[in-house]
């Protein structure tokens, strides 16, 4: 890829904003513009995922906009975060459009849950319906009670904890390590919602169970606000007046039964294609031991350890060690989630996790490592790296 | 109160089959591989001329997780309650669970067989069960 990072701009995270989607949007991008110093009118295209409720239609007319030469949708939610700046990167480099907006709004804890049911189930007279045909809580996993994507998550967990022959005892140590970790991470991070909330490895291990093997804190907070991401070539950034970020290699990838939620997939222990981490660090010309620090979309604390494996920074079963030892930690070998993760940070949809990546590769993180390497991935469908310019 | 698929879908052959009783597996005639979800078309050997085949009813756990915490007021008398993965000797995956009020001690990898349980008149259910030792 031959493009640049050179904006990122949201809302504060809340559980109530109080606001609309579309205005929360329209924070999101203007802040994204100042902070590229551009304005409203150098747009010229825009990325937004599927689930998004906010429309081009109206994020245009809100902004006035003159024109708009490129408008690229991603679909799902979170798991194509990369694939959504492998889109706009594809779009720049096409010559399709010169700067592009990638934005996600979402009342997801006062709106619409993605941790309830209601967002898929309707009562009809003495019965509770679903007309979904795909996951999540489609209508051959509803009627069991899988209803929402952290049940699934529970399942890849029960999966890995089986094939390794984890006890329980070494799996809550295991996925207690990012939990905790990355607590402390957001507690010196002033934007993120757990900034104040302290936790300890027996508040982990005492914590309500959700789905097992899964705890309150192995999940995703449920947000309010909103982000926007502001690329263009690496030529033009170049040019510019701004902490530019480059993207290396971005990618994404479906494999049978991959999505949207792996009910099908072969491996449930493993979320990426054989060759994905090969083809995305073959594209950047590197190997996983060049990356300085990983930005890994946790919306369970199991992705973490999942991530690890796949993308080949450790190797197979491996995780347990790594993450106990605090291989994640500051001073471990790949410091992870520095911002707190969608655990203890925020979660819109992966956009704050790209920007913590661009914040370490700018020097502005709250837990600022020596970086010159991010990589970044979204589960098993799109991964990116990204460089300092 | 119990969560069930649209008429739409009731209507179809995978949920008629189990409203009589047993679980039908979506199959190709040129090439007899099994499927599911149901497709129109094999993605095996890219033939439509699918159909419906019984299935074995074997199949082996993938995965499960029990279920404490209700993410919907129509589940909240239901917890704890167990959710599966079913690997099936077809070669197909289904998701499943383990029928209310049954003591199980669940391991990944352990054999499993079907036992389809009516709702109502046109609605049942292919849960998976531990294999009986005699």
């Amino acid at each position: 890829m031959k493009t640049s990072i050179i904006g990122i701009g949201q809302t504060e995270f809340s559980t109530h904003s109080g606001r609309s989607e579309l205005q929360l949007a329209l924070e999101a991008i203007l802040s994204a513009l100042k902070d590229a110093g551009l304005e409203v009118n150098d747009i010229d295209g825009l990325v937004r995922y599927t689930w998004d409720n906010t429309t081009e239609a109206a994020i245009v007319n809100a902004l006035g906009l003159p024109r708009l030469k490129y408008y690229g949708e991603t679909e799902f939610g979170g798991v194509n975060c990369c694939g959504a700046i492998a889109q706009a990167s594809a779009a720049i480099e096409a010559g399709l459009a010169s700067c592009v907006v990638f934005y996600r709004a979402l009342n997801a804890r006062s709106g619409v849950r993605f941790g309830r049911g209601e967002r898929i189930l309707v009562e009809e007279g003495e019965h509770v319906v679903c007309h979904q045909p795909e996951p999540p809580g489609d209508i051959y996993s509803a009627p069991f009670g899988l209803l929402v994507p952290g049940q699934h998550h529970a399942l890849y967990a029960q999966s890995y904890k089986g094939h390794y022959g984890l006890s329980d005892d070494a799996f809550a140590h295991m996925l207690g390590s990012v939990a905790v970790t990355q607590r402390g991470y957001a507690n010196n991070n002033p934007r993120a919602l757990l900034r104040d909330k302290k936790m300890t490895m027996d508040d982990y291990r005492n914590a309500r169970v959700i789905s097992e093997p899964l705890r309150i804190f192995d999940y995703c907070l449920e947000t309010d606000g909103a982000m926007a991401i502001v690329l263009v070539s690496r030529e033009r950034a170049r040019q510019m007046n701004v902490k530019a970020v480059d993207i290396l290699a971005a990618e994404q990838y479906i494999h049978p039964g991959s999505v949207p939620m792996f009910l099908y997939a072969k491996k449930t222990y493993s979320l990426v294609p054989e060759e994905a981490g090969d083809i995305l660090f073959g594209k950047a010309q590197m190997s996983p031991s060049d990356i300085d620090v990983a930005m890994i979309y946790d919306a369970t604390s199991m992705m973490v350890p999942l991530a690890l494996e796949d993308f080949g920074f450790i190797g197979r079963g491996e995780a347990h060690d790594f993450l106990t030892s605090g291989g994640n930690a500051i001073d471990g070998n790949l410091p992870i989630n520095t911002h707190g993760g969608l655990l203890s940070e925020g979660y819109f949809h992966g956009l704050n996790t790209i920007a913590e990546g661009v914040r370490q590769l700018r020097g502005e993180s709250p837990n600022q490592v020596d970086a010159e390497t991010v990589f970044m991935t979204l589960r098993g469908a799109s991964s990116m790296i990204m460089g300092r310019a | 109160m119990n969560i069930r698929p649209g008429k739409e879908f009731l209507s179809q052959p995978y949920w008629r089959h189990l409203a009589e009783g047993t679980l039908h597996l979506n199959s190709c005639n040129d090439c007899g591989s099994s499927h599911h979800p149901p497709s129109p078309l094999c993605p095996k050997c890219h033939s439509f001329n699918t159909g419906w085949k019984p299935a074995s009813g074997k199949g082996t756990l993938n995965s499960f997780s029990v279920i404490r915490h209700a993410v919907h007021p129509s589940l909240a008398d239901k917890v704890p309650y167990i959710i599966t993965l079913v690997d099936l000797e077809e070669g197909v995956r289904l998701v499943s669970g383990i029928p209310a009020g049954m003591d199980v001690d669940l391991e990944v990898g352990m054999p499993l067989e079907c036992k389809v349980v009516k709702i109502d008149d046109e609605f049942a259910l292919p849960y998976f069960v531990p294999v009986e030792n005699d």
